[in-house]
């Protein structure tokens, strides 16, 4: 749990940070967003005191930070950065041990641990153990930096726009791993970015900061839908606000029976149909098609929706192949549903989706 | 290009290199040893000269009288110049930095000549003032690289060390002086050559190096005596300019 208490950092008499307090519980993905300037990314290094306080406490799991000696404190607090900041001279396995290094593990247990980190974050420990920074992509570069982070197990994860340098496409890829980096590893995490997107697709509380104070303090849904005033609605953007919402959202909240078709008689069909193969996989689509509603098509992989995939990226799907439907599949890709247009319109409705999602 | 390729192209350049050094380092110790062997060309050369090779003493006392100047003002130099870029480029000797670097600015611009002049009546005819000369004129690159070599590490680097919990110590040794030693060496590289060739004029005050026969073939009108000292001088300050290249060439990453 880190507690912030009447945060404030002076400079020269400004108040960049002004008396934020905030609480976040153990396990949870706190998100510190604003426009450049607010003193978000100098809330974060308040927290490993990179940057000294002013005024007010910080406290993890109780522990005021600077009634404990620096470096210590530091190494019990992962940090990963933009810029990644990995030690150009040291190979990819020695970056990644640069706290239980410090710490004195034994080299068989750093080893052990590098290797499960590198797995983790699915870089084949063989083919990256000995390769040099400069040797890897963007996105593989900010894998290794945040493994380091988390090297030595620490109680708390800070992450100061980690994904800001990397292409759009590399950090949705990032995105989705760090989340389910987050669910396996159950850590705190303080993150900064100005990306509300980001912040949608990673958050389990967002802090919306303005000028060194903190303007809203929410889980990300009531945040979209209950903004405290104009500045927050200006921030998250109106214009694609349903998208927004639908980003947090997922298809196992909305899929609905799917209707398989009949042996017989599909061109006589009023509605569309699936045809699965052997197996129960989806083979082909009767119907449903907006350029073509009688034909009968093969389902691409595209397609292929799962419960845990995002409805921003199901509608998205829809509308890029000209389909009113996807299939839902298992984890074997056996058909279990369906989920289509009426359902994103029907339910967002009625709000039972709002209290769903949150 | 692929990686192999570079990879390969890297390893014959070195293969290369290795090969020169030896092959000059080979010439080197060989005419060092052997001078007295080649009388007869200098006295075909030379033929109006009667003393056409310098022999008030060995060529090898003299290199290695020249090479002991050279070790000893360097590695002053070097102790002197890493201390001083260090301090300066720590928090507690920020201010200092202008003055430091003029001071060394100030060294270089005094000529070795001038310097030797000044420390004569101070320290005595020999070896002592040509070693506060060379010391001081190597003074100014080794100073100066090790700031530029340490002001090239990345602020992120620097960042990343101190949020992972490095003290100044090990941030200093473990990340900073590894990424900013390709600098540094190259500081140290021109200073321990610009001192081979200025050891020379320490014999103008008396200290014993390669210089001697140079200094003596000029006041006594014997070209030979000053083609032997500074071919000697010449083929010292390749060879250990090749050796130092190849000691940078550790120090580059990606």
């Amino acid at each position: 749990m880190i507690e912030l208490q009447g945060l404030t950092k002076t400079y020269a008499g400004k108040r960049v940070v002004d008396d934020v307090s905030l609480t976040l519980q153990s396990g949870e993905f706190g998100v510190l967003i604003g426009p450049s300037g607010c003193g978000k990314s100098t809330t974060l290094k308040m927290i490993n005191r990179l940057i000294p306080l002013s005024e007010g406490r910080i406290l993890i799991n109780g522990d005021d930070v600077t009634q404990l000696p620096v470096e210590q404190l530091r190494r019990r607090i992962g940090y990963a950065i933009q810029s990644t900041g990995l030690f150009p001279h040291w190979s990819v396995a020695r970056n990644v041990a640069t706290v239980p290094q410090l710490l004195k593990w034994p080299k068989a247990r750093i080893d052990d641990r590098v290797d499960e980190l590198m797995t983790l974050f699915q870089l084949d420990p063989a083919e990256f153990r000995d390769k040099y920074p400069h040797q890897l992509s963007g996105g593989q570069a900010q894998r290794v930096g945040v493994a380091r982070a988390l090297a030595a197990d620490p109680e708390v994860l800070l992450m100061d726009e980690p994904f800001g340098a990397v292409d759009p496409l590399t950090r949705e890829t990032l995105q989705a791993e760090m989340r389910r980096v987050h669910a396996q590893t159950g850590k705190t995490i303080v993150f900064v970015t100005h990306d509300m997107d980001e912040a949608l697709a990673l958050a389990t509380r967002i802090a919306l900061l303005n000028g060194g104070r903190l303007v809203q303090y929410e889980r990300p849904i009531e945040m979209l839908v209950d903004p405290a005033d104009d500045f927050v609605r200006e921030f998250i953007g109106q214009a694609d606000l349903g998208l927004k919402l639908l980003s947090r959202r997922f298809v196992h909240q909305y899929q609905r029976r799917a209707r398989l078709a009949p042996e017989t008689g599909l061109e006589r069909l009023d509605e569309h149909a699936w045809l699965v193969d052997a197996e129960g996989r989806p083979s082909a689509l009767a119907g449903a098609r907006l350029d073509d509603a009688d034909a009968i098509t093969r389902v691409k992989p595209e397609w292929i929706a799962t419960p845990e995939m995002s409805m921003k990226e199901a509608l998205s799907r829809m509308v890029w192949y000209r389909v009113t439907a996807l299939p839902v599949v298992d984890r074997d890709g056996r058909l279990i549903a369906e989920v289509g247009m009426p359902g994103v319109m029907g339910i967002e409705g009625d709000g039972a989706a709002r209290e769903a999602a949150s | 290009m692929s990686v192999a390729a570079e990879r390969s192209g890297r390893l014959r350049r070195a293969a290369t290199g290795n090969l020169t050094l030896a092959l000059l380092t080979l010439l080197l110790v060989g005419l060092t040893l052997g001078m007295s062997q080649l009388e007869p060309l200098f006295r075909a050369l030379f033929p109006d000269l009667s003393q056409p090779l310098y022999s008030r003493d060995s060529f090898l006392n003299l290199m290695l009288a020249h090479i002991g100047l050279v070790l000893v003002s360097s590695l002053i130099s070097v102790s002197v110049g890493v201390a001083a870029g260090l301090f300066v480029t720590r928090p507690a000797g920020r201010e200092f930095e202008p003055m430091v670097s003029s001071l060394a600015a100030i060294g270089q611009t005094f000529p070795p000549a001038a310097v030797l002049a000044i420390a004569v009546p101070l320290a005595g005819f020999g070896f002592t003032p040509t070693i506060i000369a060379l010391s001081l004129y190597g003074l100014l690159p080794v100073i100066q690289n090790t700031i530029a070599g340490l002001g090239t590490v990345p602020a992120s680097t620097r960042e990343a060390a101190r949020g992972n919990g490095m003290s100044a110590w090990q941030i200093l040794w473990r990340v900073e002086l590894p990424l900013a030693m390709r600098v540094i060496i190259a500081g140290v590289r021109v200073s321990v050559i610009i001192n081979i060739g200025t050891a020379t004029i320490g014999s103008t005050v008396g200290a014993k190096s390669l210089g001697t026969p140079l200094i003596a073939g000029l006041v006594g009108n014997n070209l030979a005596y000053v083609i032997q000292g500074a071919l000697l001088v010449g083929l010292l300050a390749i060879v250990t300019d090749l050796a130092f290249e190849r000691l940078e060439r550790r120090y580059t990453f990606g």
